[in-house]
């Protein structure tokens, strides 16, 4: 994944625990997990610093 | 013991896993043996090769069956222009890409004054003849190290041997994250090769030493492809003969980094778990057949039909928490009562892929 591609991120709970991010590259949907040792959450944050916006429909 | 049962290339190549690269041989391809219309950089076909490409080519890339004859080789890794690009601009890249943790170079003592050399052997066959880079790359401190090849006949295999000094500077990270790569450059813009080539040595100078200005463009023609197996890069300043894994040992190591579950399309793959509350959520736990690098990237495609009893829902937005070691697909809103048992079956052609790549 590059951050280029990321069309959109959206956090995503289990039940008021956020566990990953949901992302949109192109057609395909990823989930990336909270692991600062994945790359693709390194690109996320990339994104983020870039002034990408994350969805955040929290439940709470 | 009789002095005939010592090897001609005596006992260095009877060191396990002297191979720092995995899948050297070509032999593992979990996500297909043919990508086409590869355009930029992404994971295809044989395991942990990276193609990095940027704006230079199209390309087919396949798990061959075309190998040297009488190695005992039974994959190469081939890349094939089939949209040419014959003139790139100042920062267009094609590199074939293999990343090492940092955890698993550390005996290469990097950045003191015991710096082991490293030796590159391959073997590389290409349409087109002249000279290509190869380059070990230290992505903790940015540091490279180049040395050119030339394929001098076309359409024939010859084996290639390169060693690069050890560095005395910049110490590895000894943890999970990339630290080191091999790159097999196939083309370049000026931005990598307008400057004075830095062959052979270790150096920090700007990305315009990093590759020989008489560097082909593999991109220039479709008529180019070019092959490659037997990666193998050791501590040493000789090659031994390249270290033949048992399958399952590689596909094993490979599955550190990639692996798919439901890989082989069974319809009888299923993932089995309990329903969390009254018509609630149906989590299903999966623990992978080898712990991954990291917390993987999960994609799936296809959807998957979660089972209470004889009730079925099919699921296309499962949610999916992963660690190193497993994970748990999550299928919200599935009619039942809580502590049912439920069971996740594949829909036909559905995949989750896993990937904790560097």
């Amino acid at each position: 994944m590059n951050k280029e591609n990321i069309t959109s991120v959206e956090k995503l709970y289990y039940k008021t625990n956020f566990y990953a991010y949901r992302v949109l590259t192109g057609e395909q949907i990823h989930t990336v997990p909270l692991d600062e040792a994945n790359t693709d959450y390194q690109e996320i944050q990339q994104w983020i610093a870039d002034g990408g916006t994350v969805i955040d429909n929290s439940p709470e | 013991m009789t002095i005939s049962k010592i090897p001609a290339s005596g006992f260095s190549d009877a060191v396990n896993f002297r191979n720092i690269v995995i899948n050297g041989d070509m032999r593992i391809a979990q996500r297909g043996t043919s990508a086409s219309s590869v355009t930029s950089t992404s994971y295809n076909t044989c395991d942990r090769w990276n193609n990095f490409i940027s704006s230079l080519g199209t390309w087919t890339v396949t798990q061959s069956t075309v190998v040297p004859t009488g190695q005992g080789f039974s994959n190469s890794l081939k890349m094939d222009c089939t949209t040419a690009d014959g003139s790139p601009a100042s920062n267009d890249v094609n590199i074939l890409i293999q990343r090492f943790e940092g955890q698993n170079v550390q005996h290469l003592k990097k950045g003191t004054s015991s710096a082991e050399s490293l030796t590159l052997s391959f073997w590389v066959r290409s349409a087109k003849t002249g000279t290509y880079t190869c380059e070990i790359y230290d992505a903790d401190n940015v540091r490279y190290i180049g040395k050119t090849y030339t394929i001098n006949v076309a359409d024939t295999w010859e084996k290639k041997i390169l060693t690069f000094d050890g560095d005395t500077t910049g110490t590895l990270d000894n943890d999970n994250a990339n630290s080191l790569n091999v790159h097999f450059w196939l083309g370049a813009g000026s931005d990598f090769t307008g400057g004075t080539f830095n062959n052979g040595t270790w150096g920090a100078g700007g990305n315009n030493t990093r590759v020989s200005s008489s560097n082909v463009n593999l991109a220039d023609s479709t008529s180019n492809d070019w092959y490659v197996t037997g990666i193998q890069l050791e501590l040493g300043t000789t090659a031994s003969e390249f270290e033949f894994l048992p399958v399952d040992v590689n596909l094993q190591r490979c599955m550190r980094y990639y692996n798919e579950i439901n890989e082989t399309n069974n319809s009888t793959t299923f993932i089995a778990g309990a329903l969390d509350g009254n018509n609630g959520t149906g989590i299903a736990p999966y623990q992978f057949p080898v712990s991954m690098r990291a917390a993987p990237t999960v994609t799936y495609t296809g959807s998957f039909n979660c089972y209470v009893a004889s009730s079925g829902t099919n699921k296309t937005d499962l949610g999916i928490q992963a660690g190193t070691r497993g994970l748990r697909t999550l299928a919200s809103s599935v009619t039942g009562s809580t502590g049912q048992a439920v069971h996740m079956d594949f829909a036909s052609g559905a995949k989750i892929h896993l990937s904790a790549e560097l």
